[in-house]
């Protein structure tokens, strides 16, 4: 079968058509499934959804709160209870609510990758629930679970445990108020958006490309040249 | 059961094809399980490269001429592939550090699988036309359960590029030198 070379081409205009319909980053689905909703979408987002919240009822059996897990319905919150995790005295059943906090609050020193969340109980902790929050791909990724009993702050580092799934970070807490995720404004670490960065590179592949190309280029003529001529002189 | 494979084309595809889309599907439903996506991109990339253990390198289109150049189109074609999002860098995800070697090793193993040793098999049952088609049908079908629904149309007309330029250039080093990167850099 003959080989046209019009069909690369023409391929690739039809790759870069239908990947302008989709959101960047489709690549072997390491993004997650569904777009974060911000309360405060950065400037850079369109077509933002508002987060959700949630709500859940434990029952209490015996005097022992019931393991159960509370989240929002779009489940960037989720906070996990061990049974007998509250305070159940004197009650039947315990709620657990999950509220996105509007407008946002602002820590100086602080910058928050994902929306802070009031969580509230109406009975206490005795045993440490486990917080995951999701955070946007399309941010710089958190380094810490940060905690306040006011949206005004003081805000503290709780840590993390871990990255437990791509895009999320879960920590451990025996107390309720407000949680987001975020990193210190001034860390080093966070490299920021890829707003600078994939410009720069696709920049870099074209010269590379350009400037490599023209001596190998160069060199296989060259070669072709000599092989051309060497027939010659053996025919 | 070995020499019905290597003498039957058809079987050998439809036993590629299951394994290529076990695996890929297993890989897609066992990284949402907690603290596990690291090691089940890893161990799903390595699977997928085994799906070429039995196949010859120049086969696979991974023989040595002309490396230099097909190298080089692989950084072109990485190009292309992250054109859209690069027009469009303020909304570019951004991968997360722990992911990068496995990244590496999903691309990888996703371009031996499909432009390697399933082009292969199906190019003996059908020729050109049959394994550029099929392993971008494939390959859509593979990344049916990791993606959302609108983004298949996208990740179809990827495979069939990188299909073509298998084809075209008879190279596997380029698909995969352009997927390892597109998958770097988001």
């Amino acid at each position: 079968m003959k080989r046209p070379a019009f069909l690369l081409p023409i391929a690739a205009v039809v790759y870069v058509a239908a990947a302008w319909q989709v959101s960047p980053g489709f690549y072997d689905g390491f993004a997650p499934q569904q777009p974060y909703n911000w309360v405060c979408p950065p400037l850079h987002i369109s077509g933002n959804l508002p987060p959700t919240s949630g709500h859940l009822d434990i029952k209490v059996l015996g005097g022992v709160s019931d393991a159960n897990s509370a989240f929002t319905d779009d489940a960037q919150v989720v906070m996990g209870f061990l049974p007998g995790a509250f305070d159940a005295t004197g009650k039947t059943v315990i709620t657990v609510d999950i509220k996105p906090v509007s407008p946002c609050p602002k820590s100086p020193g602080l910058t928050f990758s994902t929306n802070v969340y009031q969580i509230t109980a109406d009975a206490p902790l005795v045993k440490k629930a486990n917080l995951v929050m999701r955070y946007s791909d399309i941010i710089a990724a958190p380094s810490n679970v940060y905690y306040a009993t006011s949206p005004d702050g003081p805000w503290t580092s709780i840590g993390v445990l871990s990255e437990a799934q791509p895009f999320t970070i879960d920590v451990t807490t025996d107390k309720f108020g407000y949680y987001a995720a975020g990193y210190p404004t001034n860390s080093v670490s966070h490299g920021g958006p890829n707003s600078q960065l994939l410009p720069i590179a696709i920049a870099v592949l074209i010269i590379g490309v350009l400037v490599a190309g023209i001596p190998l280029a160069m060199v296989r003529r060259r070669r072709a040249a000599e092989g051309a001529g060497e027939e010659e002189d053996g025919g | 059961m070995l020499s019905a494979l290597t003498a039957r084309p058809a079987v050998r595809v439809a036993v590629l094809a299951s394994y290529i889309l076990l695996v890929s599907w297993t890989r897609a439903l066992a990284s949402n399980a907690p603290h596990a996506a690291t090691a089940v991109l890893v161990i799903g990339g390595l699977a997928l490269a085994l799906s070429a253990a039995a196949v010859p390198f120049d086969r696979l289109g991974l023989g040595r001429s002309r490396l230099g150049f097909r190298i080089l189109g692989g950084f072109a074609l990485a190009v292309v592939l992250l054109l859209p999002a690069a027009a469009r860098a303020g909304a570019a995800p951004i991968l997360p550090a722990f992911l990068a070697v496995p990244a590496i090793v999903v691309a990888v193993g996703e371009e031996i699988a499909f432009r390697g040793a399933l082009y292969a098999a199906l190019e003996d049952l059908g020729g050109a036309p049959v394994a550029i088609i099929g392993t971008a049908a494939l390959w859509t079908a593979a990344h049916a359960l990791s993606h959302p629904p609108q983004f298949l149309i996208a990740v179809a007309a990827a495979g069939l590029l990188l299909a073509l330029w298998r084809w075209a250039c008879k190279d596997l080093a380029g698909p995969i030198v352009a997927h390892v990167i597109a998958d770097l850099a988001l």
